[in-house]
Parts: structure tokens; sequence; C-alpha cells
């Protein structure tokens, strides 16, 4: 509202002159041909720059700091330009008498297969191993107000989260598996006695986002990362005595998270031009897909593609890559060819994502 | 705990879970009381504060407050000390109410204080509870007295704070049967955090206000020491203690809260509590300074870059 009294309380340049607007009131009155205007300028020299000055594939740089809260096991704050989350990963003990669905403890033999992977994914849904959750009612953006429950953004959100997490198998369950060896074999023989498993670590992983603009599902998986990286979970034993578990608080004895892999998403909004709105009345193909979208950019793109690489597998760097997820939804613009390019522009991203989270603040 | 289930979120085990319990306190005798805190500083002496405003683009105003703990332990060990203080806080607004609503002639002022679940020792809920509610009303009260809410009618104001870590009511190693009288001194840090942060926020959303509010602790131990922003961790034996959102300019006092058995004159702590609420004034001042400082040059910058814009018509 502001914007349009503004505008009308601004001196009319002379007649002959177009209507004009400052930039921030034609952003919010026209928003599409704004960003169109932007995309469209005629630069011959650089690549045009969409609103926020950056170009159409560029990302934001990522910023992590990790270990800063005081009662996680681990912790990072995440700033993908005005986007900055906060994550605390938490470890509790589920004990095994609390299990409901009793799962076959089978331990691990070592060399990894398919099948094993495709096993623990499984236990770990059934037991809910991960807890991941995020709030976005904390003032970050004007449109979620608290006192309300979590809207349907929110939902899909963490949802998405808690799929990849499972998906990729981020998080080795061997980690979070709290097993007793019994200093003798019950049965008496000289069999070497085996490992009980009495209870698991539940990871909490919450996730607050101090600011959004736009692009919430990366920030909140690099947080995620980051600080499941920066997790250290106690060394945790079975004491005969008291018969409960108890933790030492000895950090040398701690171990920290082994993940699998360094997946990384990234995310892409389509910015659709309208072909009626150039004057010339040229016909011509005018889509743009944009890297990492901000807020704004977020309100005026319909299509949007998320894709998740992890190119750690072959030791190669960003020569050897592995898709692993893909997601698309809300247009068709984007076909086989230009999901090629994305998947390439999705490599690229991961070397920067990947140098963040390596280099120690 | 356990039983019931939220739909919106993603749940936690049903069977629950947890906190880890460690072996090293509840086995060897004198441990636990050699990891005890103590009080390193001055009884006048204020512990640091990072106050950064700005933090939150997309909000009209914002800050975010840090108190850093000033105990180290001596031996390494994954039982955190004492916490810090971290919370942020937003600005949503002023804006105009929605038509439902009822014709108001000032400023409504709506506060939400949160905590993190990972802000305190043992997990928080998701859903505000009692402690969280009443927090926020008092820091509406120490707000209200100094937004002139009569420039502002039919508009309403969001002010939430978020705690991302929390002062402690006692030291973790007191078991909370014995600390008694002694809980929720914690929450009168954390409520003076939230003053002083919200009154950040409010001068960087550039409301009208009568003055800086600015929030301070004090405490009575039990040898009838006066401690100027005491860590509830490193006293063992606070008898009462005292949160107050205080103007210092107009020497007035918007909220008062005092808890425990003062004795007969409550005054020197009131007042002691004002002294440590000059502390946070002075952070106020040098806040407010840069910040106007950063926005004149933002403004020029401003105008520099518009003629470097594409000429856009429509």
């Amino acid at each position: 509202m502001a914007a349009t009294t503004a505008a009308l309380r601004d001196p009319a340049p002379a007649a002959a002159a177009a209507l004009t607007f400052p930039r921030p009131i034609f952003a919010t009155v026209a928003p599409h041909p704004f960003l169109q205007a932007h995309l469209a300028a005629p630069q011959p020299s650089k690549a045009p720059l969409r609103a926020n000055s950056r170009t159409a594939h560029e990302f934001r740089r990522v910023g992590i700091n990790t270990g800063s809260l005081t009662h996680c096991n681990g912790s990072a704050v995440v700033r993908l330009g005005n986007t900055s989350a906060v994550c605390g990963v938490r470890a509790e003990i589920l004990d095994e008498a609390h299990v409901q669905a009793t799962a076959d403890f089978a331990p691990s033999t070592g060399n990894e297969t398919e099948e094993d992977a495709e096993r623990e994914r499984d236990e770990m849904e059934s037991l809910r191993l991960l807890v991941p959750n995020v709030e976005l009612s904390t003032g970050s953006t004007p449109q979620h107000i608290p006192g309300n429950a979590p809207s349907s953004f929110a939902q899909t959100l963490i949802t998405r989260v808690r799929s990849l997490l499972l998906s990729t198998s981020l998080v080795r369950l061997s980690d979070l598996r709290i097993l007793y060896a019994p200093p003798s074999n019950p049965d008496g023989l000289d069999a070497e006695p085996e490992p009980q498993l009495k209870g698991y670590w539940v990871l909490y992983i919450d996730i607050f986002y101090i600011s959004i603009d736009g692009n919430a599902f990366d920030a909140a998986w690099a947080a995620i990362l980051a600080a499941l990286k920066n997790s250290v979970i106690p060394h945790a034993f079975w004491d005969e005595d008291l018969e409960t578990i108890l933790c030492s608080d000895d950090p040398s004895e701690a171990h920290s998270l082994t993940l699998r892999g360094l997946p990384v998403p990234s995310t892409f909004a389509v910015f659709e031009g309208k072909h009626d709105w150039n004057e010339s009345g040229e016909a011509e193909e005018a889509d743009w897909v944009l890297s990492d979208p901000d807020a704004f950019e977020e309100t005026v793109c319909r299509e949007s593609v998320c894709v998740v690489v992890d190119c750690t597998v072959g030791n190669k760097g960003t020569k050897d890559g592995i898709l692993k997820s893909l997601e698309k939804s809300g247009g068709d613009v984007v076909d086989r060819d230009a999901m090629k390019g994305l998947v390439k522009r999705a490599v690229d991203r991961w070397a920067e994502v990947e140098k963040a989270t390596n280099t120690k603040p | 705990m356990a039983a019931n289930t939220d739909r919106r979120r993603i749940n936690a085990p049903s069977g629950g879970t947890s906190a880890p319990v460690f072996a090293k306190p509840v086995k060897e005798y004198g441990y636990l009381q050699s990891l005890r805190p103590n009080r390193t500083r001055g009884p006048d002496e204020l512990r640091k504060t990072f106050l950064q405003t700005g933090v939150v683009p997309s909000a009209s105003g914002s800050a975010y407050l840090e108190v850093p703990t000033t105990t180290t332990s001596s031996q390494p060990s994954l039982i955190p000390p004492t916490s810090s203080l971290k919370i942020a806080a937003s600005i949503q607004g002023p804006k105009p109410l929605p038509r439902s609503a009822p014709f108001s002639p000032t400023l409504v002022l709506t506060t939400t204080v949160k905590f993190a679940p990972f802000a305190t020792r043992y997990r928080r809920g998701y859903i505000r509870d009692s402690a969280e509610r009443d927090l926020g009303v008092h820091l509406e009260t120490a707000l209200r007295g100094v937004i002139i809410g009569e420039r502002w009618p039919k508009s309403g104001v969001e002010v939430v704070i978020t705690i991302l870590e929390g002062d402690e009511d006692t030291w973790w190693g007191d078991s909370k049967a014995e600390g008694g009288a002694g809980s929720g001194w914690g929450l009168l840090n954390v409520l003076a955090g939230c003053i002083t942060v919200a009154s950040a926020a409010i001068m960087d959303a550039g409301i009208d206000c009568v003055d800086m509010v600015a929030g301070g602790v004090a405490a009575i131990t039990g040898d009838g020491q006066k401690v100027l922003d005491p860590c509830p961790a490193e006293h063992q034996d606070i008898v009462a203690a005292c949160a107050v959102g205080y103007l210092a300019s107009r020497d007035e006092i918007t909220e008062l809260w005092l808890k425990g058995e003062v004795g007969a004159d409550p005054d020197t702590l009131i007042e002691g509590a004002t002294h440590a609420a000059m502390g946070s004034v002075s952070v106020l001042r040098e806040v407010l300074l840069e910040n106007i400082e950063t926005k004149t040059k933002a403004a020029k910058e401003g105008s520099k870059r518009k003629l470097e814009d594409v000429e856009m018509t429509g």
C-alpha cells in the first residue's frame, strides 16, 4: 500500500516521458515485468543480471559456522545470502525396552552391501531414530507469524528433509547403536560372547530460521550437513550394577558421526518470460533457469527443480558424481536437455558447498 | 511426553527417549562438586554483551544478543559447565490490522517468546509452554511503557523473540528438589536479555519511543551480598533476584519482576538491577550509533546504484 501512495505523491515528470517508478515500487507493483526487464536488458558485454545483481547461473555464497551452541551434540549456523538458519543436533537415548517393533539385530559385517543399507534404512525409519523439525515462525519472514500451527510450507519442507535424510542413508546405524559385550558367555561355552543391543541414540535435528530470503531447503540441508559433521556422540555403555545405560563424559572416548557421502541439493527456479509484454512483438523464447532463487524470485516463478548430487563416491571430485534425488514441479519448461545442464550446474555447486563444509571456522 | 503425537511435525519414537546420564558424576564421589562453576567476576562486574541489529533483512527491525559464558571448565568434559545467553528478536510491522480486528486507537503490540528445543539442558517442546507465555507478557509490559502507541492507530506490530540458548535456573548438578525456592532464576536473566534485544530491534525498526528501555538483573545471595548480573549456575544460594526494564534518561521503570525473600529492604535490590541495566544501556547506545551510521552510508550508496541501473518504464 505504502508503495503506491508514494508513487502517486511523486511529482509527475514531463508529459513526454513515460511513467517511471523507483525500483522498489516497480518491483512491488509489477514483479514479473520487473524481473524480465532485468534479465532481458541488452548488455552485450556481460551476462544479464537478475534484480539481486547475480547472473542466472550464480549461487549465493555459503557461510558455515559450527559448534556454537552449548547444549547440542553438534550445531551449525548457515548463511546463504540473506537466508540464515541455525541447526542443533541433540542425541538422546532410546532404551531397548521401549523399542516397540523389535527389529532383529544383525551385527554389521564390515563390508557393506546394498542390501544392508536397505535394511538399515528400514530400521531407522521404523524406529524413528532421526527426528528433524523446522521452525519458520521466528519472525524470519512476514508470512510466518507465530501462534499458528506449522504451515503447509513448513510441513512440506520438513517432509522433504526427512525423506532425503533417509533415502541418502546419511547417518550410519552403527553410529547410533548402543551395544553391550557381556564379559562371559551366559551359556558357559568358550565361544566369544555375542554383543547385545541395549539401546539406540536418537538424533533430534532442529532447524531454526533466523531469516528467510528464498531457498529455505538448501539452507536447511547445508545446516544439517554441517551440524551432523560437527556432532560428537558420547561413549555409551551398559552398566551392570545400575542396569542402565550410562555415558562417559570424556571427550577422547566420544565418537563423531561418519556420514555416508555428502549429498548437496541445488534448487533452481524457472522464470517464464511473458512474450506479449515485449513491445516489439517478436515471439522470442524467453525462459531463464535461475540458480538459488531468493524470496522475490520465488514469488514470480512457478516451476522449480531440485537436484541432489554427491561426488564423494569415486573420490574424483566433480568429475564423478552420483545423482541422489531429483524433484521437479510446477511446469514443463525444463526438458531432458535442460535437465542435463542443471545437473552440471548442481555438480559445480557441490564443489563450492563441499569446500565450505570442510573449512574449519 | 510420549503419547501425544503431533500430526504436523516429525515425532520422536513413541517409547520416549531420555537424556544421556553421565557415569562419572554418578559413580565417583566428589567429581560432581569439582565441576561446579564459580563466579570469577566481581560482584558489580557485568558479563560482556554482544549486540547487533539488522540480522533479519525482511523484517522491519531485528537484533541479536549474545552474552557469552565466562566460566571455562578446568577438566575436559562433554558436560557444558554453564550456558550462555543467545537471543534473536525480529519486529514485523507496524502494519494495518486485519479488517476483522476491532478498532484500536493505539498500536497493538504482540510479543511472542519461544525457546528453541536445544536452548536448555533439557529439551524444550515445540508448542509454547506457560513459562514462555509468562515471559511474553512481562516483555509486553516492559515495551508498552516506551512505545508511543498513539502515533500508530489501527496498526499492529509483532515482536518475535527466539531464544537459541537460555540461562539455567540452577547449576545442573544441584537436583531440582534441593533447589526448591531457587527455581526460575534463569528466567529473570532471559527476560532482561529479551528486553534489551527487543529494545534494539524496535530502535532498528524506527518505531517512536520515549526512551530506550534496557534490562538488568541483580540478586541477593545467602550471605546477604548483592550481585549484579548473576549467572544462576555460579551461585548456589540465591535468595532473591530482581529483573527490571529501565529507562535510563527518564529514570523510570516499566517492568519489575522480583522473586524470592527480599527481606526488609527491596530498594537496594531494585537499585542494583537498574545499575545492571545501565550497562545494557551503554551497549544499546553504541549499537544505535552504529546502526545510524550504516543506514546513512547505505542511503548514499543506494543513490549511486540508481545511476547504474537499467532504465525501466512500463
